[in-house]
């Protein structure tokens, strides 16, 4: 059994109330299964309600034992790491682990200092939980009883990895937050910071980027992917911003060949009524064109790889 | 020889500062949020060490990078500006410290405008020669960064540097002669170990350990090394900066035949060298 459930699918912040009472308001968090194996991805405001269920579940087989995964350090993908009440909790193993700009603190201390005093009654060191902190960049891990994680770096302001887990032939990957590269020189020569051998080493850079991240979702069987704006919206004011959009979530996903598609990182504004809207008009610009299942990520949803 | 000349240069080589000639225009491009990856791009492009600081920090362990990235324009589409922002002005404000007076024997304008020269004119001749654009970047670093290994030596051993530049002179023997002779060590070989250090393998650290003895050269980056040869050759005829060597060895001719060139693209490409450093210049108010 290789399978992922959505416990948060919501960007930037927590979004809660009557809007958003189908997809949910909680920030990014995954709760991954390889049969008895728990990968969890991202510590946002999901991870709250996940660390309630496996309190009333995992826990009564034994102590908590988990690899987490960080995409990023971004505020709405590690804020709900001080209410996961395993951490409380005398015997459990968390091997948190994720990517960090050079010039930043350690994992263990972005992280650990949301638990200090000035933000939380409770401090790092007064937690029960035993917890190992490792800063990733692009790699294989293997973690054991044939479940392998690569990763990849992805397209954000700041160092954001995607990851791609396997175990037994199928695959479940990450790619989120993502913007497509882009040439970010002048092309135009009347630009005044125009530079030919800038433009065109930009363009050559930026594709030769976009097509590592394809090969790195080639044939997945799972992909969450961000799809924070349409492509008008995109379009509209949002480039550079570090986020996809549905468009070309879909377009990358399908020359990939990957079988689901999961759109992921709403905008907090999004409403239930507008994402069931979009969900619908995906799904049915694809029909006929495609294999490929598309799906709206929402609180709750198991998708089997 | 000069007592523990390798572990002095090889302490100050793990924290090298930059040049300062960029400083108040890296600070004010990095300070400034609107600043584009063009602008950011121009003003890094024309400080050899903050070039070789961006390439080491990409092509570092901390990346696991699979491939080498050797220009600054992917480095700044794959690290991001702001990344690439920050890493220059760190840089930047550590050298402002120390490295004044790190030129004592050199002079820094006539260094920093040397080594431009010879970045330019690599690309200027690639260029000619009809190499392709999405190349030629890689030819104008190999210019910009073959002497950095002046660098260290002029910094850790001074008075010795003051030196070695007076026997260059006195006995009409290129510098990195006396170099070897006063010193123990050459600049080529302590550019080697900047090289090493930074990760710049390939093209950019053969040229910096190979440019003097381009002759017994026989790994895969000849083109751009005898480019760089060339470019230098070019600066030192044509005057244009100065970094301490009065008496360059003559060029074999082996050169000219494997460029295919001719003594008179000199004349052809000088116009268009000084244009690219006069906007440099302007760019960087460099008087």
């Amino acid at each position: 059994m290789f399978s992922v459930r959505f416990w948060g699918d919501r960007g930037s912040i927590p979004c809660p109330g009557p809007a958003t009472v189908k997809f949910g308001g909680n920030t990014s968090c995954l709760e991954i299964r390889a049969d008895d194996r728990l990968v969890i991805v991202d510590l946002g405001t999901g991870v709250k309600p996940l660390g309630d269920w496996l309190m009333g579940n995992d826990f009564k087989k034994g102590p908590l034992d988990a690899d987490i995964f960080i995409t990023h350090t971004h505020w709405d993908h590690i804020m709900g790491f001080p209410m996961f009440t395993p951490i409380f909790i005398p015997g459990t193993k968390l091997r948190i682990r994720g990517p960090v700009s050079y010039e930043d603190d350690s994992l263990e201390s972005i992280i650990g200092a949301q638990l200090s005093y000035r933000y939380w009654p409770v401090r790092q060191s007064e937690l029960a939980a035993t917890i190992e902190y490792a800063q990733l960049k692009e790699t294989i891990l293997d973690l054991g009883k044939g479940l392998i994680v690569k990763t990849k770096y992805l397209n954000h302001p700041i160092l954001c990895l995607g990851y791609r887990f396997e175990y037994e032939g199928k695959s479940i990957i990450t790619a989120y937050d993502n913007e497509p590269f882009r040439n970010v020189f002048p092309t135009d020569p009347q630009d005044p910071g125009y530079d030919e051998d800038a433009a065109k080493e930009g363009e050559l850079a930026a594709r030769e980027e976009n097509e590592k991240i394809l090969r790195f979702y080639q044939g997945a069987d799972v992909l969450i992917h961000d799809t924070q704006y349409t492509q008008k919206e995109y379009e509209g004011g949002k480039i550079g911003w570090g986020h996809s959009s549905f468009e070309h979530a879909i377009n990358s996903a399908h020359k990939a060949g990957v079988k689901k598609l999961v759109l992921f990182h709403h905008d907090p504004n999004r409403t239930d009524d507008q994402l069931e809207e979009l969900e619908k008009g995906y799904q049915r610009r694809i029909r006929g064109k495609t294999a490929m299942e598309i799906m709206m990520a929402r609180e709750g949803l198991r998708v089997e790889a | 020889m000069i007592d523990n000349a390798e572990k002095k240069i090889d302490a100050y080589i793990k924290n090298m500062p930059s040049l300062p000639t960029t400083v108040a225009k890296v600070l004010e491009v990095c300070n400034n949020p609107r600043t584009s990856p063009a602008d950011l791009n121009h003003v890094i492009s024309l400080d050899p060490v903050l070039v070789g600081r961006v390439l080491k920090l990409i092509n570092s362990a901390y990346y696991g990078l699979g491939q080498q990235v050797t220009s600054l324009v992917r480095a700044i589409i794959m690290l991001g500006i702001n990344t690439v922002k920050n890493l220059a002005l760190s840089s930047a404000v550590l050298r402002n410290l120390s490295s004044r007076k790190d030129f004592q024997a050199l002079d820094m304008e006539g260094f920093w405008r040397h080594s431009l020269c010879v970045g330019v004119a690599a690309k200027v001749l690639a260029k000619h020669r009809g190499i392709d654009s999405k190349l030629t970047e890689e030819y104008f670093t190999a210019g910009l960064l073959h002497d950095i290994g002046k660098i260290p030596l002029n910094a850790v051993l001074s008075k010795e540097y003051v030196m070695a530049i007076s026997v260059s002179d006195r006995e009409r023997i290129s510098l990195h002669r006396a170099e070897g002779q006063i010193l123990g060590i050459d600049h080529t070989k302590s550019g080697a170990m900047i090289a090493s250090a930074w990760k710049l393998e390939g093209a950019v650290g053969d040229a910096i350990a190979h440019h003097h003895a381009y002759m017994e050269y026989e790994g895969p980056f000849k083109d751009i090394l005898f480019s760089v040869v060339l470019a230098n050759r070019f600066a030192s005829i044509m005057g244009i900066g100065f970094s301490g060597n009065r008496y360059p060895e003559k060029l074999d001719n082996a050169v000219w035949e494997f460029l295919k060139l001719d003594r008179s693209i000199f004349d052809e490409i000088e116009q268009v060298v000084n244009q690219e450093i006069e906007k440099a210049k302007v760019f960087l108010r460099v008087e």
